[in-house]
C-alpha cells in the first residue's frame, strides 16, 4: 500500500515536472530575440520574402495569439505529438529516436566508469593509509574542478595528436567512445569519490565496524563486507543527479568529439530557435531524469531499508 | 594500384616523399606545389570535415546559405560557371544570348545530360527550377533574391529557354552561376519538401546516398556523370568513389582529426591553425577567399554620431588595423582597401584613404565639435559621450576577428572614441541590427559579381525586409550612388559597366562609410595525398570532381 502510494506520488511529480518544462521552454524561448518563422526559412537574418514568411506563419500556426499557440502545443503533446522540427523539417519524435540512444550509451558508460574510479580511489585511500588518502583526495578535488571542454582538449592533444592511440572524433566504433566517456566520467568520479570516502570513513569508525573488528574481521573484510555498502548509499542517491549532469555535459562533449546525440541537438535547436525540437529534447531529458531518479530511489531502498521508512 | 603490402607501400611512399623534399630543398624551390609523377587513380574514399553548421535541408533552393552551398556543389550543378579570370563559362548551359532590349535572355542547355534519377535535362527542367525558386512555398531567400528581376520563362524548343525580365540585368549570368540556383530533377522537385531536403537529385559528379543527422552525409560517385564545367581538369566520372561529409563543429577537434588522418580535408581553418600547419609536411593549405563583399566594418551613417562625415573619417584614422591583422592573423589574411573581395575583377582599392593617423583623427574630432574630454579620456559634446555600439556576432566573427575588433577599440580609445563591443548570438545580433541599435557592425555578404554593391549600398537596402533584415547596414543614402548602381546593374557593355562600378566604389570609400578589413576568409587544409583539389571560382566552394588520392 505504502509502495503504491509512493509510486502514485512519483508519477504525479513526473507529470508536473514535464508540464513545467514545457511551459518554461515555450515562454522562455520567446523571450530571446529571433523569429520562429525565420528559423523555418533558413535561420536568422534570412531574406525570406513576405509571401514566404506569411505562408510559413499560417502553416505552423504562428499567426495565432501566444496563449492559443501554447494550448495548441499542450494539446498536441497530450496526444503524444511532438510536432515537426522547424529547422530540420522532420518529426521531432524521429529525430529524438535517432539522437537519444548515443547519448544514453555515453551517459551510462560514463556513470559506470565514474563509479569504478570513485570506488577504487576511496577503497585505496581506506586501505593504504594517510598518504593514499591525501593523494586520492587531491585527485578527486582536481577531477571535480576541471571543466569538460578543457579536459576534452587535453585528452585529444595527449592521446590522439601526440600518442596517436585513440581517434579525436567519433568513428562509430568503440575506440571513438573512450575519450568522450573519460571526459564525462572524471569530473563525476571526483564528486562521487569525495562523498564515498567520507561515508567510508564514517563507517570505518562506526560501532558496527568496531564490533566486526572485535569479531576478528580484517581491515579488508571490514571495508568490503561493511563499509562499502554504507558508502554506496550516498553514491546511489547522487547518481540520479549525476545522470542529469551527464546529459548537460553531453552538450559540450558531443560538440567537441563530433558525436551525434541529444546534447548537440539541443545546442543547435536553441541557436535555431527551433521551439518544437527544444521542447522535445527537454522533455526527453526531463523524463530520463525522472526515471533515473526513481531508479536511484529504489536502489537506495534496496541498499538501505531504513530509507523506505523515512 | 601497385600490389604491395600496405605497410611496405606506406614506407616506400614516405621514402619517396623524403627524397623529394630533400631534392626540393637542395634546389631551393618552395615545396608549395609538390610534383607528382603519378597520374590520377580512380577509386578511394575521402573524408571531408566541415566546421560550418549542418544544413537543415540539402536542397539549396530552400533558404540558401553557405553550408548548403558547400555540400551541394558535390551533387548539384548550375547552368554556368566562372573561370579564374571571372568570365562566364559553360556548364549545363552551352549558349546564352541577351535580347537587344535587355529584357530577355535565351539560354540553351546540353542535350546529353541526365539527372541521377534518369530524367533528361532540358528547357522544361530549367523552367521547373526557376518556378521552384520563385514559389513562396519553397522558402527560398538567396535564389529568390537573385531572380528578383525575372518575370517568367518561355520554352523555345526542347533545349532552349527564354527568361523574361522586368528590367535589364547585367548580373543574371553571375546569379545563375551560384550553387543556390543549381538545377535539380523536375521529377524530384515534385516530391514533398521533406523528401527533397533529404535527398535532392541533380546532375553532379556525386549523389546523396545517406544523411546521418548530426554526424555525416554519404556521397557516392555518379557513374554516368558527363557534365563537368568547362574549366574541369578531366572528363567522365569523378575519381573518388565515395565522400563522407562530416560535421565537426569544434575547430581544435577538426584539426586533430586531420593530423591523425581520420579526415582528409577540413574547412573553416583558423589563423593559428594555419600557422601551426605550416610546419607539418603531410598537410597542405588552400586559400580561397569568397567573392562578393570584402569583410568590412560598416559605419552607420543613418544616426549620430556617424551622420557627420568628419566623425566617420576620424574613426577610420583612429583604427590601427594593419598592425592588428598581422599579429592576430599570422599573415594569413591580406588587408583590403575595397568594398569588394579581391577575387572580384571590378574591385577598386583606395589604400591612401585608410591610414592609421591618430593626429588627424584628433583634429577631425575637434573640428566636428567633439573637443571636450571627460575624466576617462573619452570625447564629449553637449554633455554626451562619444559612444559607439558595436554588436558582434560570435557565429560570424572568428576569435581572431573579435580580437581585431578589441584592438580597434583600444586604438580608437586613444583619440576619445568609446567603442562598446557587444558579443551576441546570431539571432540577437540580427535583432540589434533590425532595431537600429548599432553604430558599427561587420556583416559578411557572399555573392558572385559586383552587383553585391547594389544590395549593400543602394538606399533601397535601408528599407527592412519583412523579417526586419536590411542589407544596407551603413545606411548609405545617396541618390547619385543609387543611380550609378542601378545603371551598372543594367549595363551589359563590360567597359562601361566597369566604369560605373568604379565610380560607385569611389563614393562608398571617399565617404568613409566603411572600414575595409580583408577578404572573407575561406581556408582549407588537406592531407598532402589529396591531389587535384580546388575551390570553384564562383562562391569558392570546394569541388572534388578532379580530386584523387595518391599513395
Amino acid at each position: 500500500m505504502a509502495a503504491a502510494r509512493w509510486l502514485l506520488f512519483k508519477a504525479l511529480g513526473a507529470v508536473f515536472v514535464l508540464w513545467a518544462v514545457t511551459t518554461l521552454i515555450f515562454f522562455g524561448i520567446r523571450m530571446i530575440p529571433g523569429d520562429p518563422a525565420e528559423a523555418i526559412l533558413g535561420g536568422p537574418g534570412s531574406q525570406a520574402s513576405a509571401e514566404a514568411l506569411a505562408q510559413v506563419r499560417a502553416d505552423y500556426g504562428l499567426d495565432e495569439p501566444l496563449l492559443v499557440q501554447y494550448f495548441m502545443q499542450l494539446g498536441r503533446l497530450l496526444q503524444g505529438d511532438l510536432g515537426d522540427s522547424y529547422s530540420m523539417q522532420v518529426p521531432v519524435s524521429s529525430l529524438l529516436a535517432e539522437q537519444l540512444p548515443p547519448t544514453l550509451v555515453l551517459a551510462f558508460l560514463a556513470l559506470v566508469l565514474a563509479w569504478v574510479v570513485a570506488l577504487a580511489l576511496a577503497s585505496w585511500s581506506m586501505l593504504s593509509g594517510r598518504g593514499a588518502a591525501v593523494i586520492s583526495s587531491g585527485l578527486e578535488i582536481a577531477g571535480a574542478a576541471v571543466p569538460h571542454f578543457w579536459l576534452a582538449t587535453v585528452l585529444i592533444v595527449v592521446f590522439s595528436v601526440n600518442l596517436g592511440w585513440l581517434p579525436p572524433v567519433n568513428t562509430g566504433g568503440v575506440d571513438g567512445l573512450v575519450l568522450p566517456v573519460v571526459t564525462l566520467a572524471l569530473p563525476l568520479a571526483g564528486f562521487l569519490g569525495q562523498v564515498m570516502r567520507e561515508s567510508m570513513l564514517n563507517a570505518a569508525t562506526s560501532p558496527f565496524a568496531l564490533s566486526a573488528r572485535f569479531r576478528g574481521e580484517t581491515e579488508r573484510g571490514v571495508l568490503f563486507r561493511h563499509s562499502l555498502r554504507h558508502a554506496a548509499i550516498p553514491g546511489i542517491a547522487l547518481s540520479g543527479w549525476a545522470f542529469g549532469s551527464l546529459i548537460s555535459g553531453a552538450v559540450v562533449v558531443e560538440t567537441i568529439f563530433a558525436r551525434p546525440g541529444l546534447g548537440r541537438t539541443l545546442l543547435r535547436a536553441v541557436t535555431d530557435r527551433d521551439i518544437p525540437l527544444v521542447t522535445g529534447v527537454a522533455l526527453v531529458a526531463a523524463l530520463a531524469y525522472v526515471v533515473v531518479m526513481a531508479l536511484s530511489d529504489i536502489a537506495e531502498r534496496l541498499a538501505d531499508p531504513r530509507v523506505a521508512k523515512r | 594500384m601497385p600490389i604491395l603490402p600496405r605497410s611496405l607501400s606506406a614506407r616506400f611512399s614516405t621514402a619517396v616523399a623524403a627524397a623529394a623534399a630533400t631534392a626540393l630543398l637542395a634546389s631551393g624551390c618552395s615545396p608549395a606545389e609538390p610534383e607528382t609523377s603519378q597520374s590520377p587513380v580512380s577509386g578511394g574514399h575521402l573524408v571531408y570535415a566541415t566546421g560550418d553548421a549542418e544544413p537543415t535541408c540539402l536542397d539549396p533552393h530552400v533558404g540558401g546559405n553557405y553550408p548548403q552551398a558547400l555540400v551541394s556543389t558535390q551533387y548539384l550543378e548550375p547552368l554556368v560557371s566562372l573561370n579564374k579570370e571571372g568570365e562566364i563559362i559553360p556548364w549545363l548551359a552551352t549558349d546564352w544570348k541577351e535580347s537587344k532590349d535587355g529584357l530577355s535572355w535565351t539560354i540553351t542547355v546540353r542535350d546529353d545530360v541526365h539527372f541521377t534519377d534518369g530524367v533528361k535535362l532540358n528547357a522544361k527542367a530549367v523552367q521547373a527550377n526557376i518556378e521552384h525558386l520563385k514559389d513562396p512555398a519553397t522558402g527560398s531567400s538567396t535564389g529568390y533574391l537573385a531572380l528578383e528581376k525575372v518575370t517568367g520563362t518561355e520554352i523555345v524548343d526542347e533545349d532552349t529557354i527564354r527568361i523574361n525580365l522586368s528590367e535589364p540585368d547585367s548580373a543574371l549570368l553571375e546569379s545563375l552561376s551560384q550553387p543556390w540556383l543549381a538545377i535539380q530533377s523536375p521529377k524530384a522537385l515534385k516530391r514533398s519538401k521533406e523528401k527533397n531536403c533529404q535527398s535532392p537529385v541533380g546532375t553532379g559528379p556525386f549523389k546523396v546516398a545517406d544523411w546521418d543527422k548530426q554526424n555525416s552525409i554519404t556521397l557516392v560517385r555518379n557513374e554516368d556523370y558527363n557534365s563537368p564545367p568547362a574549366d574541369a581538369a578531366h572528363q567522365g566520372p569523378a575519381y573518388l568513389e565515395k565522400i563522407t561529409w562530416r560535421f565537426i563543429p569544434d575547430s581544435a577537434s577538426r584539426y586533430a582529426a586531420l593530423q591523425s588522418g581520420e579526415v582528409d580535408v577540413i574547412d573553416n581553418v583558423q589563423p593559428d591553425t594555419i600557422n601551426a600547419a605550416r610546419d607539418n609536411e603531410s598537410i597542405e593549405h588552400l586559400n580561397a577567399p569568397r567573392p562578393g563583399a570584402s569583410n568590412r566594418i560598416e559605419l552607420n551613417s543613418g544616426k549620430p554620431p556617424f551622420n557627420d562625415p568628419l566623425v566617420r573619417e576620424a574613426f577610420v584614422h583612429s583604427a590601427n588595423v594593419n598592425a592588428a591583422i598581422s599579429s592576430l592573423f599570422f599573415d594569413t589574411a591580406e588587408r583590403s582597401y575595397s568594398p569588394l573581395s579581391s577575387v572580384e575583377e571590378l574591385g577598386y582599392s583606395a589604400p591612401d584613404l585608410f591610414t592609421y593617423n591618430p593626429e588627424k583623427a584628433n583634429k577631425l574630432l575637434d573640428k566636428a565639435g567633439w573637443d571636450q574630454r571627460d575624466e576617462q579620456g573619452y570625447r564629449v559634446k553637449n554633455g554626451k559621450r562619444l559612444s559607439l555600439k558595436f554588436p558582434v556576432s560570435t557565429n560570424q566573427s572568428i576569435p581572431a576577428e573579435i580580437s581585431l575588433f578589441e584592438q580597434i577599440q583600444a586604438t580608437a580609445k586613444k583619440v576619445g572614441f568609446d567603442v562598446n563591443l557587444e558579443l551576441m548570438d546570431l539571432s540577437s545580433w540580427y535583432g540589434a541590427l533590425a532595431a537600429n541599435e548599432y553604430n558599427l557592425v561587420s556583416a559578411p555578404y557572399t555573392k558572385v559579381g559586383p552587383d553585391v554593391l547594389r544590395i549593400l549600398y543602394h538606399s533601397d537596402g535601408i528599407k527592412p525586409a519583412p523579417s526586419g533584415y536590411f542589407a544596407n547596414l551603413s545606411q548609405l543614402d545617396d541618390p547619385k550612388l543609387d543611380k550609378l548602381l542601378t545603371e551598372a546593374g543594367r549595363e551589359t557593355d563590360p567597359k562601361r559597366r566597369a566604369e560605373l562600378y568604379e565610380k560607385a566604389q569611389k563614393i562608398i570609400l571617399n565617404g568613409y562609410y566603411i572600414l575595409p578589413l580583408y577578404d572573407q576568409q575561406n581556408h582549407f587544409l588537406h592531407r598532402s595525398n589529396v591531389e587535384g583539389f580546388r575551390a570553384l571560382p564562383t562562391v569558392s566552394t570546394p569541388t572534388f570532381y578532379d580530386t584523387w588520392l595518391s599513395q
